[in-house]
């Protein structure tokens, strides 16, 4: 049960910071995403259903506090979480620089299928949204890419020190 | 020999007051300097602690300014109007909205309007008993009836999701230029008519289409929003817009 109601509430955190601190930051614009760094997290070292009930949750806080309306988040973030799943065994995610390359890839692909999503939902052209990708989707994907070692780092300290169940956190694992 | 001996003992006298107020001044300054030193202290300490409360008083003015335009404004418009505070932004960076402290149990419905004595901010998109989304004009999932002022074209304002706003459906005969005011038609049943929106940045007439495409600024700064004002009542036209109109019939 722990398991679940600590990383909620993390994300509850996450959210508060992302919406008030970072958001009034002069980097506001390309601010790092780090409630999808802790999707990421969760994919590397929760089991499919809980961890997936998990980032569903996540992604629904995202689209409770955001203007849209379309719920691409709710849908987003549980696709992000078991595609990183799949990365899950095959590499060793303990090295900084995979750390970053794979907050770095995740941000831009959730960048894109958002893109990808609104044109497809919305009624009218949203071709002015394509330059988007290279004025804040690269620079905040490469922020939340420079953020992600950080992050997982702690919350490995994090998991170890609260479960005391050493191999339970990703760089740990291997 | 009395002479005599004064005058062998008086410089050992003379060494020894010199050497004792030396020591003695020593000590003295010894002692005055740290005195000096806490005293120090402890004005750097009252220093930080006037700062602080400078700056208090300074934020307490410049809130007490922005509190006094807004109910002024509130006044102004001749219906109800709730204000409340933004407490946050939109967590991604895709979307424009923020989070203000007003809800359903303050009389906050959806699609209500968002204003500030600025001009236009946004309508509310999520309600809850004690908090409120609010779309922002620049989303471009907002849209809202507007008119050029100086020559009263229709268009309507829609978000670019930067901090800029297109005008959609701006006849293409209407004779739009940069720096013509744009203000709320009040057709839409949820903003007061004659709110500005935003001043005019780009005017484009390509092809042969039955629009043109112009692009227009904010009136108010949406990244440093603190207060805002939420439309409860019927929307009625401005009262400033409501006595030119008064004066232009009696004349």
């Amino acid at each position: 049960m722990k398991r679940v109601i600590l990383p909620l509430f993390v994300g509850i955190l996450f959210l508060t910071l992302q919406t008030t601190l970072f958001a009034s930051l002069p980097i506001q614009r390309v601010r790092p995403d780090i409630m999808l760094i802790l999707t990421l997290y969760l994919a590397l070292s929760y089991p499919p259903i809980s961890g997936g009930i998990l980032a569903f949750l996540m992604g629904f806080l995202m689209d409770l506090f955001s203007g849209n309306s379309f719920g691409l988040y709710t849908l987003s973030r549980p696709f992000l979480f078991y595609v990183a799943q799949l990365f899950k065994d095959r590499f060793y995610m303990g090295d900084f620089s995979f750390q970053f390359f794979f907050g770095f890839i995740f941000t831009l692909f959730e960048g894109l299928l958002i893109l990808l999503l609104l044109n497809a939902l919305n009624p009218g052209p949203l071709g002015h949204l394509y330059p988007l990708f290279f004025t804040f989707l690269l620079p905040q994907s490469f922020f939340t890419g420079l953020i992600t070692p950080i992050l997982f780092y702690l919350f490995n300290k994090g998991s170890s020190l609260l479960s005391n169940q050493h191999g339970m956190g990703i760089g740990e694992r291997a | 020999m009395d002479a005599l001996l004064m005058e062998i003992c008086s410089p050992f006298q003379k060494a020894s007051t010199f050497v004792i107020k030396t020591v003695h001044g020593a000590f003295q300054e010894y002692l005055f300097f740290f005195h000096l030193q806490k005293e120090n202290v402890m004005l750097k300490q009252r220093i930080t602690e006037l700062q602080k409360e400078n700056h208090q008083m300074k934020e307490m003015a410049l809130a007490n300014e922005r509190l006094k335009r807004l109910l002024e404004f509130r006044e102004k418009i001749s219906t109800s109007a709730v204000a409340a505070e933004v407490i946050g932004q939109d967590p991604s960076s895709w979307f424009r909205s923020m989070t203000i402290n007003k809800g359903e149990k303050d009389g906050v419905r959806k699609e209500m309007a968002v204003i500030s004595p600025e001009g236009v901010i946004g309508q509310i998109l999520k309600t809850s008993p004690y908090h409120s989304i609010v779309l922002l004009i620049t989303d471009y999932n907002s849209a809202i009836d507007s008119i050029v002022q100086r020559t009263r074209a229709k268009a309507i304002v829609e978000g670019l999701g930067e901090n800029r706003c297109q005008l959609k459906y701006l006849l293409r005969k209407e004779e739009v230029v940069v720096g013509d005011v744009v203000v709320t038609s009040g057709l839409s049943g949820n903003f007061p008519k004659g709110l500005m929106v935003g001043e005019i940045k780009k005017v484009e007439k390509h092809g042969h289409g039955v629009f043109q495409y112009a692009e227009l600024v904010p009136s108010v700064d949406l990244t440093k929003l603190e207060e805002v004002l939420v439309i409860t009542g019927s929307s009625l036209p401005l009262q400033e817009e409501k006595g030119k109109k008064t004066k232009k019939t009696k004349k």
